[in-house]
């Protein structure tokens, strides 16, 4: 008997002129994982909603169809009886706890089941075991990372012993190590207790060779399929699974494991000299328009930049590359002029435009109209569509869009910390396009990124920064190709210097 | 370590009644000490953001009791007749601004550590049974407000980056942006505590708050030390009478010394709670 049953389910917000979710028949199995892909904005939190009774109990709206969580319908039941049988995990770490500590957090939900103190205690840590936050369950959840909050509401989601575990892009706020962290979290789950699990997630690489099947949702329509079916199809899919369709490899390999034994097959071919297709830009730079010597930068004690010299040169999209705390938004903000240098000089031609990682913050208008009042025609026209939209209610990846076109619209230098960050693949490479665009007509590009694959598709040169130095420099071949950490999965999987599915010859 | 909201709740009467009782510099060196010691194991692995603020209200009414005083003995220098900073400039009236900002500053620093020791779960969990449904609710809305204050300067500089004008005229513009993600977020609290089962009926205690015997300890010296400054002879101090301040006899400082039981019980407990600091 299926743990969750979807029937017919179409879902209207309040006020909106299309259905968000449009005549949706799928159920879960006890004991499955499954994917949910579609491009932002697409109703993938609405679908994740419902399964809790949040759609449409806390958003009012037009329902129809049913949705049967562990034989409750949930129109006759409201979340807080629901939150019994699903572990409900939201996208933002910050906006899901209710008290201060990660103890009392743990316990919230056992304390309103009403359970006996003994009883509580044991789920209590069996969770903190489970998930493996003993470290922080002393600790209060204002000193806790993204990702150790993330790790902790999974934790608190778990301690309620529910049916079934919905996480609607618990890693898409996360840099990659604690993103990582996460995933290892939930796959561990999956494989050790068997957790039943609807998981909308970017990173189809990491979870694809779990999954069982593919739930993948369009404008509210909703296809729901085996998982080699689904990615041969189209939409997010792991660079291996691009190269396999272009090698005519079956069955399609779903991670790197499964892709090894075909990759033997391929022609062994000396890497040419010059390994990797010519870098995007040609390889010809425009003349220099900023140049970083002797640069040094503390906080307190703590060195974030020392003595590091760098030149950018107009025409050319470089990626700053590095872990977490390296330096790299420090260094963004010190070349625009937001921070002065403590020591060194940042010279630079023309204006200089910063957009931060959380863009959200930088859009305040009613109207994305307003919100672009002032700037040239060619600025607005690819807005055209949304002139007329409150700029909260569009998605994040629009909203990033938006963002980096207003900031950017006049500069000659433009620094990016973290764009792509819980972009899907299609706004990703409209993203990587824009920025092309702008390198050609001659401006300078600097964008600090976590995202190996997106810079390798985009970047004309790549930086890698540790502990406030630069520590290698040079294209995307060479620098991403004999590295561990900072390799595309082709790189790890065939080696060579190619980077890119479309690169690698059969 | 000491967790009792109303152990803390005793602590901060006794710390505020040694700050403003009697001004004496000795008894308050001593009793800034104390409160170093007492913050330094309890502010939880996170950095002192305030200083500079606590700083700087220790600093101005030295400056304004300088710059507008004209009383006291100890000239220092003599400005020509300017309105309102001519004339004698005394260091007696240095020494009143010194003594008023570090009352002040320790003013500052008790509320300071009553905020981080003090946490709203342990207080919604010593209310009475019927308040606990509006007890959670003032949780949420305290632990708001500090987020609230972020999300103001995350979008005053974010107006920075458009190159907008950030002075206080433009603070009407700032605040639409401020409401609605406020607003947003209110939202997903609400979803949060719906999704966890948030006033379901029946309701049990996880850990219900036990009075401890170093809970009880703190309780008892913070309770002797506001009888001791109450009863004692104070040792008051008027720069303007005497700008030599007079030691305080030994109990004064003893009373003051007991304020530092907190810090000296964390000390005995320091070896199981270090790695969760680190």
């Amino acid at each position: 008997m299926p743990l969750i049953t979807l029937d017919r389910v179409s879902y209207r917000y309040p006020e909106a002129d299309r259905p968000a979710l449009s005549e949706i028949t799928t159920g879960v199995e006890p004991g499955e994982v499954i994917l949910l892909r579609g491009a932002s904005g697409s109703g993938k939190s609405t679908l994740l909603r419902c399964l809790n009774g949040l759609v449409p109990h806390s958003t009012g709206g037009q329902f129809r169809g049913r949705v049967v969580v562990c034989g409750l319908d949930t129109r006759e039941h409201p979340p807080r009886q629901l939150g019994i049988h699903i572990g409900f995990v939201f996208q933002h770490p910050d906006a899901q706890f209710v008290l201060e500590d990660v103890e009392a957090e743990l316990a919230f939900g056992l304390e309103n089941l009403g359970l006996s103190r003994p009883l509580m205690r044991k789920r209590v840590e069996e969770v903190i075991d489970q998930v493996g936050i003993n470290p922080l369950r002393r600790r209060r959840i204002d000193t806790l990372s993204g990702g150790e909050r993330q790790r902790v509401a999974i934790a608190a989601a778990l301690a309620m012993h529910p049916k079934a575990l919905v996480l609607d892009e618990p890693t898409s706020q996360l840099d990659p190590q604690a993103a990582e962290d996460v995933l290892q979290v939930v796959l561990r789950l999956v494989a050790e207790l068997g957790m039943t699990t609807v998981i909308a997630e970017h990173r189809v690489e990491r979870i694809a060779p779990f999954v069982d099947r593919i739930w993948t949702i369009d404008a509210g329509v909703l296809r729901d399929q085996p998982p080699r079916i689904a990615l041969a199809e189209g939409g997010a899919r792991p660079p291996v699974v691009d190269l396999a369709l272009r090698a005519g490899w079956t069955p399609i390999p779903l991670g790197l494991r499964d892709a090894r034994v075909h990759a033997q097959r391929l022609p062994h071919r000396v890497p040419s000299p010059s390994p990797n297709s010519p870098s995007p830009g040609g390889g010809v730079w425009g003349p220099v328009i900023c140049k970083v010597e002797g640069l040094d930068h503390h906080y307190d004690a703590v060195p974030a930049v020392q003595g590091l010299s760098v030149t950018l040169c107009r025409g050319q999209v470089v990626a700053l590359m590095g872990r977490n705390g390296s330096g790299k938004t420090t260094l963004l903000r010190l070349i625009a002029g937001l921070m002065r240098p403590q020591r060194g000089t940042v010279t630079h031609d023309g204006v200089a435009a910063y957009v931060p990682q959380d863009a959200d913050s930088l859009l305040f208008a009613p109207t994305v109209d307003e919100e672009l009042r002032g700037q040239s025609a060619e600025v607005v026209a690819p807005f055209a569509a949304w002139l007329h939209r409150y700029p909260r209610d569009l998605s994040s990846g629009e909203r990033q869009q938006l963002a980096i076109a207003l900031m950017g619209a006049r500069a000659d230098l433009l620094l990016l910390d973290e764009p792509t960050r819980g972009l899907d693949p299609l706004v990703k490479r409209a993203l990587s396009a824009y920025l092309r665009t702008r390198a050609g007509a001659g401006a300078g590009i600097l964008v600090a990124t976590h995202d190996v694959e997106w810079a390798a598709r985009t970047a004309d040169r790549i930086l890698l920064m540790a502990d406030g130095e630069i520590y290698a420099d040079g294209p995307p071949g060479t620098v991403l190709s004999d590295s561990l950490v900072f390799a595309t999965q082709i790189s790890k999987l065939v080696g060579g210097g190619w980077l890119l599915p479309e690169e690698v010859p059969l | 370590m000491i967790r009792h909201p109303l152990a803390w709740g005793a602590w901060t009467a006794a710390a505020l009644a040694a700050a403003f009782i009697d001004r004496n510099p000795y008894l308050q060196a001593l009793l800034l000490l104390v409160v170093i010691n007492v913050f330094v194991p309890y502010r939880g692995g996170r950095r002192a953001g305030t200083w500079k603020f606590a700083l700087a209200l220790a600093l101005v009414p030295i400056l304004f009791s300088a710059a507008l005083s004209r009383f006291g003995e100890h000239v220092l220098f003599t400005l020509p007749a300017i309105p309102i900073i001519g004339g004698r400039w005394t260091l007696d009236a240095v020494a009143f601004g010194a003594s008023t900002g570090l009352a002040l500053l320790l003013t500052v620093a008790v509320f300071g550590i009553l905020q981080t020791t003090v946490r709203s779960a342990d207080v919604v969990a010593i209310l009475p049974r019927p308040l606990y449904r509006a007890g959670t609710t003032v949780a949420l809305a305290l632990a708001f407000a500090p987020k609230t204050l972020a999300a103001f300067q995350s979008i005053r500089e974010a107006r920075q980056l458009r190159g907008q004008r950030t002075g206080w005229r433009s603070t009407p513009a700032l605040l639409l942006p401020l409401l609605l993600t406020t607003l947003e977020r209110a939202l997903q609290y609400g979803e949060s505590l719906d999704a966890r089962g948030f006033g379901s009926g029946r309701r049990s205690r996880y850990r219900p708050l036990r009075w401890t015997v170093p809970d009880l300890i703190v309780v008892i010296a913070s309770l002797t030390a506001i009888v001791a400054i109450a009863v004692l002879p104070a040792v008051p101090y008027n720069p303007y009478l005497e700008l030599t301040p007079s030691v305080p006899y030994p109990d004064r400082l003893l009373a003051v010394a007991l304020l530092a039981v907190p810090a000296f019980v964390a000390s005995l407990s320091r070896v199981d709670h270090a790695p969760h600091h680190a």
